[in-house]
């Protein structure tokens, strides 16, 4: 029974790692971007959802909606303001803005709320499901269940919207993408919204589940990459695959070895790609098959 | 300009930043002809027809299209104005299917749903292909099946212009003569074409006019029989004459 206890658990957190690392993964195979400051989009959205919660004491799941709306379109300006300008200069350029944007908002969070740990403690936080023998706490079963019903949606929208065919093709072919008349500028401020909605989403699931202070998003970046690079990078498929089997393999290792969980964690990822570089999903490059 | 013109490139410059490929190229098309552009490599075939699907800006000179001046227009609205371009290969979007790539084609038109289906279907009539490959993805075809489902996607705007950059790159010859087969169709309903192909013999057996380009000009025009059996073209370019 233990054993489909730690399975459920590490499904849901396998979950919410998909879900953040899709975001990662959206914006990397749109725009060519390693978006390190998805961890910083992520603590940003927590910590307003604790200031929200501090103040109101309203239920948080309810700042769902609010803070993805809200982190898209902070994330829509970043690309608008910035990364459209610094893009032409590369992957290596990108990277270092997009470090030098998590770095001002670790600043700007750790002016406004401290460096101090912060919870949001709504009242079933220390409550859990108990279906016969199996016990999962609530803040992670809803975290979890959430994580999947809106990476689900995101999805489904693109798969059958146009927006999202304009995406897909956006990230597989630019200049094909061109000749049909999709703006590749309007499909990747797209991406970059959606992706940095995923960490608005993210945040508010992540501030019932975990303590939070602002320099917590370097350990995030740090899974999320990890979940990424090994799915494949641009592959949303690959990081959901990726994120189940580390989530479930951290759950594991957290129950009967805890001392070695992020040995496990980092572990499998090293293991995987020594035997397959290219990530679960991930294609090899043009330059190899040509 | 004679009645039938449909494009008009004047004087036409363009280039890449490093310096100019076109060097005042001037070129008319007529309704319903086939033109085909033959020339060294890096003479500027395929920047010719980037810039008339808007890919490249002109930097001096005019593109015409019946009346109206699209020099430097985005791509996008030049495809509205009915130029649809081929490109030379991998224009497709491999992970997505058949289907889905030739509904592509139509997302200018997304917002008329009922145009759309209907072109769709007009697509599915004319080229077999995108109804028996539908749900494959468009990575798993062969090349020639790619070509196929690359004009099938250029059709669906119902261009007045088609642009073609070297249809029988990398094809067998069946599936060239597939291919040729479809463009000859094309121009037989009135669609005006403009291709560029390395293989000479295939280009103006194919084409109506030929157009011999040299370092970023027009060195010669003519219908295509005259191109093949020009002496001077056949040495340059060839080594001998073109054989029929």
């Amino acid at each position: 029974m233990q054993i489909v206890q730690v399975l459920a658990y590490g499904i849901l957190l396998g979950g919410i790692y998909a879900l953040l690392a899709s975001g990662v993964t959206l914006i990397f195979g749109v725009l060519d971007v390693v978006n390190v400051a998805q961890g910083a989009f992520l603590v940003f959205s927590a910590l307003f959802t604790w200031q929200i919660w501090d103040m109101f004491g309203m239920e948080p799941l309810l700042l769902i909606p609010v803070m993805g709306a809200m982190m898209g379109i902070i994330g829509w300006a970043i690309y608008r303001g910035m990364l459209i300008r610094v893009a032409p200069q590369g992957p290596g350029m990108t990277v270092l803005l997009m470090f030098g944007v998590a770095l001002t908002m670790e600043g700007i969070l750790n002016l406004a709320f401290g460096n101090k740990f912060k919870s949001v403690t709504p009242a079933y936080f220390t409550e859990s499901l108990k279906l016969g023998e199996i016990v999962l706490p609530y803040p992670q079963l809803i975290s979890g269940v959430l994580a999947i019903v809106v990476l689900g949606a995101i999805y489904a929208y693109l798969r059958f919207s146009w927006a999202g065919r304009a995406l897909r093709a956006s990230s597989q072919n630019r200049d094909g993408a061109a000749l049909v008349g999709i703006s590749h500028k309007k499909a990747a401020g797209f991406a970059f919204a959606i992706g940095a909605a995923t960490a608005g989403v993210g945040g508010v699931l992540l501030a019932i589940m975990y303590p939070i202070f602002p320099a917590t998003h370097y350990e995030w970046i740090a899974r999320l990459l990890g979940v990424v690079v090994l799915g494949g990078f641009g592959s949303i498929p690959g990081a959901i695959i990726a994120a189940l089997l580390l989530g479930t393999m951290e759950s594991f290792a957290s129950t009967f070895v805890p001392q070695w969980a992020p040995l496990f964690f980092y572990g499998t990822i090293l293991l995987i790609l020594v035997f397959r570089p290219q990530g679960i999903m991930g294609s090899k490059t043009r330059e190899d098959v040509a | 300009m004679s009645e039938s013109t449909v494009l008009t490139m004047d004087k036409v410059e363009a280039g890449y930043g490093g310096g100019l490929v076109l060097q005042g190229l001037s070129l008319e098309l007529a309704k319903g002809t086939i033109t085909c552009i033959v020339g060294p490599n890096g003479a500027g075939k395929s920047t010719v027809l980037r810039v008339i699907s808007g890919l490249l800006k002109p930097s001096s000179g005019t593109v015409t299209l019946g009346s109206e001046a699209i020099g430097g227009k985005a791509p996008a609205d030049i495809l509205r104005l009915g130029i649809a371009q081929v490109p030379q290969s991998g224009a497709l979007f491999p992970d997505m299917s058949v289907h889905e790539n030739v509904m592509l084609g139509g997302y200018p038109i997304r917002r008329e749903r009922a145009l759309l289906k209907s072109r769709i279907a007009m697509v599915e009539e004319m080229m077999p292909i995108v109804k028996e490959r539908a749900h494959d993805k468009a990575g798993n075809l062969s090349g020639g099946q790619r070509r196929m489902v690359e004009i099938s996607r250029a059709l669906i705007l119902d261009p007045s212009l088609v642009l073609m950059d070297e249809p029988s790159l990398g094809l067998d010859p069946k599936s060239v003569a597939k291919v040729a087969a479809v463009i000859r169709n094309m121009a037989s309903e009135g669609r005006t074409v403009l291709l560029v192909e390395q293989n000479v013999r295939l280009g103006m057996n194919l084409a109506t006019h030929g157009v011999v380009m040299e370092q970023g000009t027009v060195r010669l025009t003519g219908d295509a029989a005259g191109i093949a059996d020009n002496p001077e073209v056949a040495s340059m370019y060839l080594g001998k004459a073109i054989e029929k």
